[in-house]
């Protein structure tokens, strides 16, 4: 273990509640370009949320009846889930399918979804116009159970749990919690086992929402196999996160990441970079047997058609193959090149679903409030924040503590 | 139904078929494809690409010679001697055999140890004439220093020389050193696309397997006979 570092450190035998609070205070410098940006943003968000709960939705977003769900909803909610989707598959990767060459970045990654679930689907809260009835088909206040927002709900509930657990022999560590982490680590197969689970039905069923509105989206874009469609984009939505966030991570908190893990890096990045290959190109054959079995020839010869037909080649088939080409030339730049591509696509599918594709024809169209748009970066950055603030903390990068591995 | 005629290709669902069973087809070119090794001269050309100055260390205070070790000469008049970073990033973890006994006398040239990769083994000599005084205990406990640390926990062996300035003259300090590893980065490209591919029938190398190490260390994949090639004209004593 590196012993230089001084940002990062494990609790030694303080007592836990004075070990929080040094733990608490901010470390490292204070005005770097990123605190520069974030700040302000992050301010202002919190006025806006402050009004938009003090004088209604309508006060910031431009949400009507006709249009209830909007950016925060498409954005922040849909794709933010997928995005979150690398966890449960790369959780299935190493511990089901116990690939070990993964197991470095499964920590980084869970760490990354549960705080995407957290936030993202905590942004949801700002989306509801009673906010404080989220939790009745949680304690039964009619339950809802013909709802697909019933299972949602649930799903989200129980896979935030299942994650917790999954990341929580990193928390124990960090506490220094011997016998915590003893019971927790335990319990991390069974948590996998749950959350993968969970992960492919909430994945399809945020699809399922959709399936409400069968009029309302535009009809290349609807079909009754948007769950699948949705689940599918999912894996490789969620991997190319994954490779894009661990190169930035890379870089950033490189001081805490090991020689060994550092040259693996680039083995880890090569290896997820295929399986997007194999399951875009599944995926994009499961697009054309949609779109072949709605039968819609006439609209691809449409305004919204043509942006169908970008969609599809320029952000499905194209970082497909770009994948395809850098994975067999190694090239690690050129995947990367690809992950951003991949996720700029499955936010443009997303939003194509939720946004753009949503009441297409109405006279007068939805478009966001920049001040949705503030809200919605605000999220983001506060969710980076966090992540950062754990990562400088607990050993999810660097080794775990050295009593870790004489204790197995 | 009405107007259902089975020949009509939509109503019997004839082209999802169609398409569902084009899939299956091109799913297995894709699969070979994508799992086909990746060929030779694309490895090399990456690993040429790679394996550049400027992730190799050099210190400026140590002498190095020419068939990649380092010595310095501290303070109490003993000299240490190691590999250099060169040797390590172009051959993988390195494990040290056949180490001198602490006591006895070696001269330059001669057979200090031999580093094993995974069985191939290259010959290491000794830059300098001189009684062995200690051997680097480490080296067989936790070989992995020598290749995290090259030039400060991962020595070789100490050695009380005879004959120091008549024997490191030819030797690089500094910016030569830089000079000369460039030289040698250079050669040693030439290598690998002469003699590994004289060895290497394409079908049975693999440099870099799914998900090894990228690029870096290629020698580690070649076979035996590169690596009889690698000692012959990068270890050899040439003075």
């Amino acid at each position: 273990m590196n012993n230089n570092l001084t940002i990062a450190r494990d609790n030694t035998g303080k007592p836990s509640w004075q070990f929080l609070i040094s733990e608490l205070k901010p470390k490292g410098k204070f005005l770097t370009p990123f605190n520069i940006i974030s700040i302000p943003v992050m301010i202002l968000g919190l006025i806006l949320i402050v009004i938009r709960f003090w004088k209604g939705l309508g006060a910031i977003t431009n949400l009507t009846q006709e249009v209830p769900w909007g950016l925060w909803i498409g954005f922040d909610v849909v794709t933010g889930v997928a995005f979150a989707g690398g966890a449960y598959v790369l959780t299935f990767m190493v511990y089901i399918l116990n690939m070990q060459k993964y197991h470095s970045i499964v920590r980084i990654t869970v760490l990354n979804g549960f705080l995407a679930y957290v936030f993202y689907a905590g942004a949801l809260l700002l989306d509801l116009g009673r906010p404080w009835n989220v939790i009745n088909p949680i304690i039964g206040n009619s339950f809802g159970t013909s709802s697909v927002l019933f299972l949602v709900a649930w799903h989200f509930l129980l896979y935030m749990i299942a994650q917790l657990i999954e990341f929580s022999p990193a928390i124990a560590e960090w506490l220094g919690a011997k016998r915590a982490r003893k019971i927790l680590s335990g319990m991390t197969i069974a948590a996998v086992i749950f959350g993968i689970t969970l992960s492919t039905l909430h994945q399809s069923g945020l699809g399922a929402l959709y399936l409400m509105c069968k009029d309302k989206i535009h009809p290349l874009w609807y079909s009754e196999f948007i769950p699948v469609l949705f689940f599918v984009s999912s894996i490789f939505a969620g991997l190319s996160m994954v490779i894009f966030e661990g190169s930035i991570s890379h870089r950033v908190f490189f001081d805490q990441i090991s020689e060994k893990n550092h040259k693996s890096h680039n083995g880890i990045i090569t290896g997820l970079s295929k399986i997007c290959a194999v399951a875009m190109f599944a995926y994009f054959f499961l697009q054309l047997l949609v779109f072949v079995h709605g039968r819609h020839w006439e609209l691809l010869n449409t305004p919204m058609g043509y942006w169908y037909i970008l969609e599809m080649a320029g952000f499905v088939l194209l970082p497909m193959a770009l994948y395809f080409y850098s994975y067999r030339r190694q090239n690690v730049t050129l995947i990367k090149v690809a992950a951003v591509l991949t996720m700029l696509g499955v936010i443009l599918n997303r939003l194509n679903v939720t946004v753009i594709g949503f009441k297409w024809a109405a006279s007068v169209r939805y478009v966001p409030t920049w001040m949705e748009f503030a809200v919605t970066l605000a999220v983001i950055f506060a969710e980076i924040w966090i992540f950062r603030w754990v990562i400088n903390r607990m050993p999810v990068l660097r080794e775990s503590p050295s009593w870790v591995n004489e204790e197995n | 139904m009405d107007g259902f005629s089975y020949n009509n290709i939509f109503e019997t669902k004839g082209i999802e078929y169609i398409i569902i069973i084009a899939f299956l087809l091109m799913i297995i070119p894709f699969w070979i494809a994508i799992n086909r090794q990746v060929s030779l001269k694309s490895q090399i050309s990456n690993a040429i690409g790679m394996l550049s100055e400027s992730i190799l260390r050099i210190p400026k205070g140590l002498l190095f010679n020419k068939n990649h070790t380092w010595v310095h000469l501290g303070k109490s008049g003993i000299a240490e001697v190691g590999i250099d970073d060169f040797l390590l990033h172009v051959t993988g973890e390195l494990r040290f055999r056949e180490l001198k006994k602490p006591g006895s006398f070696i001269r330059k040239g001669e057979m200090l140890a031999a580093a094993d990769h995974n069985g191939k083994i290259l010959k290491i000599y000794s830059p300098i004439s001189g009684r062995v005084e200690k051997i680097n205990l480490l080296l067989t406990e936790t070989p992995a220093v020598v290749n995290d640390d090259p030039y400060e926990k991962g020595w070789i062996c100490k050695i009380k020389p005879e004959g120091w300035t008549e024997e490191t003259r030819s030797y690089f300090l500094a910016d030569e050193a830089l000079a000369w590893t460039k030289a040698e980065l250079l050669r040693f490209k030439d290598f690998l696309a002469g003699s590994a591919m004289k060895y290497s029938p394409e079908a049975s190398m693999v440099l870099l397997q799914d998900g090894g190490e990228l690029c870096d260390r290629p020698l580690s994949g070649l076979p035996d006979e590169v690596w009889h090639d690698f000692q012959k004209s990068f270890l050899d004593m040439k003075g």
